[in-house]
């Protein structure tokens, strides 16, 4: 599989680019589908982890940059039961 | 434990930021608050203990959910249809 990719590269090497970019969009795609599987947003298991997302600490940070929010003193509001 | 809820009550302007939903879909934000609050309540009546602090989810709750989900949540509460696990 290797070699059959080397030799057409070596054939037509102006397409390179094009190998590469498609490499890196789908390569790109997946890994953030995979970043959005494995968020709390999502029950993959109804029986044992109903409801992940109240599996979380009050601190966590679910987006890569938090201009206003003070993560680091947040703290869980309602009563425990 | 009773005193600070009964004073963060007195202070309520509105429902703070939750680290859970932090995106512009609030949703599943006033969904879990009605939920926790019934939840809250049947917990701490099978306790036989006060309710009062239940009123924290009452109060975020009515403050984030438009009224017609809730008198449409109300109404399958009592007519037992009510889709949530409470």
């Amino acid at each position: 599989m290797l070699r059959i990719v080397r030799e057409h590269a070596r054939k037509h090497p102006g397409l390179i680019p094009q190998f590469f970019f498609i490499c890196l969009g789908m390569g790109g795609a997946t890994l953030y589908l995979i970043r959005l599987a494995r968020g709390p947003h999502v029950t993959w298991n109804k029986t044992s982890n109903p409801e992940p997302w109240n599996q979380l600490n009050p601190t966590y940070q679910y987006k890569f940059v938090a201009i206003n929010t003070d993560y680091k003193n947040l703290k869980k509001e309602g009563p425990d039961f | 434990m009773a005193e600070d809820i009964q004073a963060k009550l007195e202070k309520y302007r509105t429902a703070p930021f939750d680290a859970r939903f932090p995106n512009q879909n609030q949703t599943r934000n006033c969904w879990q608050n009605y939920l926790d609050y019934h939840r809250c309540q049947k917990a701490l009546e099978a306790k036989g203990v006060d309710v009062a602090p239940c009123d924290w989810y009452k109060r975020v709750y009515k403050s984030l959910c438009p009224l017609s989900w809730l008198e449409k949540w109300d109404g399958q509460r009592e007519d037992g249809t009510f889709p949530g696990k409470i």
